[in-house]
């Protein structure tokens, strides 16, 4: 019974998602694009916080690692799948880099830390701004197409394979292993459970997808900025998509994601006034739902 | 039983949603041709780019007052980049392929120009820079011409802004001051490098030694250090090369009370807010400007500023007039090519020969490195110098246009030295 | 002659680091509370306090006033509108308290910085220097400005200094932040306790908000690095630690003069980013932090 509207929203998405190029104008299709991409962050983040416990406040570290690792290979004239495959690599190392002090770090330290990390990656940019493009941000030389259709679609396909993968991770025994450790890290040793070594391995799949999908975002859009990629405002944007949609269900991300981006969308009239409103509204997402869309359909209200 | 409701009205709410959505974007069959619409992007928040959708704005009005283009209206959209280029990319091409603009007018930051440049090149949307400077925007129009002949730089490149921070100096400083020797602090940007290297080549057959070249971080905000440094050379004047920057520098030259004169090129400075934004501290400095208030460079000019005013309250920065001038050449295009198909846009843009509001407008051709760059010179556009005083933005230079006289604060002691 | 200048130029503005991560600090130390709007907050009090001065005539002092006190207005709305709510909801679990935490004030500072944005543009005001001209201390000139800077907020430090080492209510805040618990056992109310620490952090960010608007300038660009300098100094001198912070700080902020005037401007952040990053390796709770 409780699984049932899982695969009916799944299935709902699926199609409207296959279907959208036939009835979304070109505008629109960059609209889901870019949310697809964000959905994928969403995942990532929610594979480390959701299941492995770890509050990452810096997922922007790794997939800035990620765009920033394929734009300036791009520049240096590598084709795109290679650049790709390198941001991806900077992104893995990055998060490694990451987890080592993180992780022997108790309570808010660990928080912080990935904070910290986001702060020096912003900094590194601006001191290099000869190279990066400092805050205003870089322009690559290739980008994957510029045909509207074709970018939906590579965006969909990778949303559809990166979700399938790590919804499935969450379901297999590495997930369950990782909740156990997220919950109670001692019971989870004294099963036996090499707690880092699976803590670990979770920061370095959440790692590879968002480099994999900041790379991608890198070049759909032609430019790697701190504003879309490594920015603690995107970072928050990542985190309210996963609350929004339910936090530790993976597919909520993607709702989540989704939401948000329309959101900022339709209040684009606004103007200047935009982000204002829609950082009031997740304030009052986070303040007044926190348990998210998905969280409150997929749990049965047991005796509260 | 409650799930299943809320699933049912969640899908319903999609639906509906998505049919929304699909009518939203269907294209409106209209009955006539409709507004010409050019879309204009630019940093709202920053005064310089505030000036840029103002200025658009207040030539597409002018337009339709008298006849619009081949009987049509322009409509200026406004998008804001924030200042960032993916931003600006995003409304790029959400100019292009949702709201069907014809033209863009584009950012004063060269970061956000060159990341817009292939997507002008790619999309081929005449794409128009009010203020940008770096070389490199019109260089790869003259490298790669039928890729990127798209993009118009509206206002002197870098190397020009050079050319015409040495030929001032040369009069200002060396032939009326008597000085010799110069330091060079620039904020590490994009447009800056050409400037730099512009400066350091010409400065010197100005007649002013290039002592160092400090280029600075432009998120910097305590420029103690930088100034001692620059002391300790004992310079005669300081070229700068700032826009990102204008108010701190300029406030603690003030208050530090940094005894060398503060020349070359501070776009905020331009701004005519800048003497209350530094609570006065920009008493004294020099700085390149398109025009200041009741200088007639054209025709052309008093008429607009006055328009300006009365439309917002304040004189324009100098994007106001670099803005207003790009949208009446891509109008004037338009015109002439009865058309608004791009590539016959960009062929009478290559032909435009007007009187701009800042001086006579017109394109540098192919021939020249900077192809499609603003052209420079005595008898084209060549930019002027101004000295803030009391308040007022005082013209300078060229000394025929302005015979004003340069005044300067006591504790610019360098213009003392100078003179022994 | 060129060490002389460093030194001068280097204690302005660390104390003023300082004045900015002493509040910071004392959050975190007594109410477990990472304010990300901290940045925000500093920004509007010199905001604010440069619009009183120059637009409403209320003169440098009159506009700093005003100012801090703008600064402790946005302090008390942080608190009552964002963490406070946050700390007694009964649907979020305790154990992801400080990620929400962390969520809503940076989520408060993007507001806050956005609306000081439409308010008042992006552009860089500096507040009329309070004492005007300079002065010669042993052959530098220095702004007197700067002199009057640096005293502030060592005043500023040392009555907070006194207020937690010789007043009973310091001694309250003292016991809120090693042992909340046993202070509600022994009848003390936290909330008042947390009352008056905001207050506290409010008059503090204020201060330095407007200090810093005297002094350098500030516009609302600068909330984000603001709070991410207070956040590197604190993390450096240990979460928590008041006197960990002001080491920290003048660390952090002599690091910076150094490499700005022996080295080069553009690589100024570096010291402090590496000075961070060997402490997050090898000692990452601080100098001076417990746990």
């Amino acid at each position: 019974m409780r699984r049932t509207p899982l695969i009916w929203i799944v299935l709902v998405s699926l199609l409207f998602g296959l279907s959208a190029p036939w009835w979304l104008g070109a505008y629109f299709l960059g609209i889901f694009t870019t949310a697809y991409y964000f959905g994928v962050f969403a995942m990532s983040w929610d594979l480390l916080f959701g299941f492995a416990g770890e509050v990452n406040f810096g997922p922007t570290f790794l997939i800035g690692l990620g765009a920033y690792g394929a734009g300036l290979l791009n520049t240096a004239g590598w084709p795109i799948p290679l650049c790709l495959a390198g941001g991806a690599l900077a992104a893995v190392v990055g998060g490694v880099a990451l987890a080592l002090p993180a992780l022997r770090l108790r309570g808010p330290y660990f928080g912080l830390i990935t904070l910290v990390a986001v702060l020096l990656l912003i900094d590194f940019i601006v001191i290099f701004a000869g190279v990066t493009g400092g805050e205003i941000g870089m322009m690559v030389p290739d980008v994957l197409s510029i045909s509207a259709r074709v970018n939906y679609w590579y965006a969909f396909g990778f949303l559809v394979i990166s979700g399938a993968i790590l919804f499935g991770l969450s379901r297999s025994s590495l997930g369950l292993i990782l909740q156990a450790t997220g919950q109670d890290r001692i019971e989870a040793a004294a099963l036996g459970f090499n707690v880092t070594k699976h803590k670990l391995a979770a920061f370095v799949i959440s790692a590879l997808f968002s480099g994999l999908a900041g790379g991608m975002l890198t070049f759909y859009e032609g430019t790697a900025s701190v504003d879309t990629v490594v920015d603690l405002s995107i970072a928050v944007q990542i985190i309210i998509a996963v609350v929004f949609g339910g936090r530790r269900t993976i597919l909520g991300g993607v709702l989540g994601a989704i939401f948000l981006v329309l959101f900022d969308e339709l209040l684009r009239p606004l103007g200047q006034l935009n982000t204002f409103v829609v950082s009031a509204i997740a304030l009052g997402v986070i303040l007044f739902l926190p348990d998210g869309v998905l969280g409150v359909l997929l749990r049965p209200r047991e005796g509260r | 039983m409650r799930h299943r409701w809320v699933v049912r009205a969640g899908a319903g709410a999609a639906l509906a949603l998505a049919l929304g959505l699909g009518g939203g974007t269907a294209p409106a069959r209209a009955a006539g041709p409709g507004p010409i619409k050019i879309g204009v992007i630019a940093e709202e928040s920053a005064i310089v780019g505030q000036s840029i959708s103002q200025g658009a704005q207040l030539a597409a009005a002018d337009i339709n007052a008298h006849g619009g283009v081949n009987g049509r209206k322009i409509e200026i959209i406004v998008y804001d980049d924030h200042s960032s280029a993916a931003d600006a990319v995003r409304a790029f091409q959400r100019a292009a392929e949702q709201d069907h603009v014809k033209a863009v007018v584009t950012t004063f930051i060269s970061e956000v120009a060159l990341a817009v440049e292939p997507w002008a090149a790619r999309l081929h949307m005449p794409t128009i820079t009010p203020a940008a400077a770096s070389d490199l925007i019109s260089k790869q129009v003259h490298d790669n011409y039928a890729r990127f002949k798209y993009m118009f730089e509206g206002w002197l490149t870098a190397p020009d802004l050079a050319l015409a921070v040495c030929d001032s100096s040369h009069d200002l400083f060396v032939k009326q001051l008597h000085m010799k020797t110069a330091v060079i602090m620039s904020e590490d940007a994009d447009w800056t490098k050409p400037l730099d290297d512009g400066m350091k080549t010409c400065l010197p057959k100005a007649g002013l030694k290039v002592l160092d070249e400090i280029r600075f971080n432009p998120d910097t905000t305590d420029f103690t250090p930088i100034y001692n440094k620059i002391e300790a050379l004992h310079p005669d004047v300081i070229e700068t090369g700032i826009a990102h920057v204008g108010v701190q520098p300029t406030v603690q030259w003030h208050d530090q009370q940094v005894p060398i004169v503060l020349g070359g090129i501070s776009a905020q400075a331009t701004n005519p807010t800048f003497w209350k934004d530094t609570n006065g501290a920009a008493n004294g400095v020099v700085t390149q400007t398109g025009t200041v208030a009741g200088l007639a460079i054209t025709p052309e000019t008093l008429p607009v500023a006055a328009e300006f005013v009365k439309k917002y309250g304040h004189f324009p920065a100098f994007t106001g007039f670099t803005a207003y001038d790009a949208v009446r050449a891509l109008a004037g295009a338009m015109q002439r090519a009865h058309s608004t198909n791009p590539d016959k846009i960009v062929a009478q843009m290559e032909k435009t020969d007007m009187a701009g509001t800042l001086g006579h407008y017109g394109f540098y051709g192919r021939k020249s490195p900077y192809t499609h760059a603003l052209r420079y010179g005595t008898d084209w556009v060549s930019s002027v110098f101004m000295q803030w005083q009391n308040g007022k933005q005082v013209c300078i230079w060229p000394a025929k246009l302005c015979p004003n006289k340069m005044v300067f604060p006591s504790f610019v002691k360098s213009v003392h030295l100078a003179a022994k | 002659m060129l060490a002389l200048q460093i030194l001068i130029d280097g204690f302005a503005i660390s104390a003023l680091y300082g004045l900015g991560a002493v509040g910071f600090t004392l959050m975190f130390g007594v109410c477990g509370v990472l304010n990300l709007a901290h940045g925000g907050i500093m920004v509007i009090a010199g905001l604010v306090g440069w619009w009183a001065a120059a637009n409403y005539g209320a003169g440098p002092y009159g506009g700093a006033a005003i100012g801090t006190l703008a600064g402790l207005l946005a302090a008390y709305v942080t608190y009552f509108v964002v963490v406070r709510p946050i700390q007694r909801s009964r649907t979020i679990p305790r154990a992801e308290e400080e990620i929400f935490l962390l969520t809503g004030t940076l989520l408060w500072g993007i507001m806050i910085q956005v609306g000081s944005d439409y308010v008042f543009s992006n552009n860089p005001v500096t507040m009329r220097a309070m004492i005007p001209g300079v002065m010669h201390i042993a052959g530098v000139r220095t702004p007197r400005n700067e002199v009057l800077i640096g005293i502030v907020c060592w005043a500023a430090i040392g009555l907070l200094t006194l207020l937690v080492n010789r007043t009973r209510l310091g001694k309250q805040l003292l016991a809120a932040s090693i042992n909340p618990r046993g202070l509600t056992l022994l009848g003390f109310e936290l909330s008042r306790i947390y009352l008056v620490v905001w207050t506290i952090y409010g008059l503090l960010a204020g201060l330095a908000g407007v200090l810093l608007a005297s002094f350098i300038g500030v516009s609302s660009a600068n909330a984000g690095a603001l709070t991410a300098s207070a956040f590197t100094i604190v993390i450096l001198g240990g979460l928590g630690s008041v006197p960990g912070s002001l080491i920290a700080a003048y660390v952090v902020g002599y690091a910076e003069t150094i490499t700005a005037y022996l080295v080069a401007p553009t690589l100024r952040p570096i010291p402090a980013l590496l000075i961070l990053v060997v402490v997050i390796y090898v000692r990452p709770q601080g100098l001076l932090g417990r746990r």
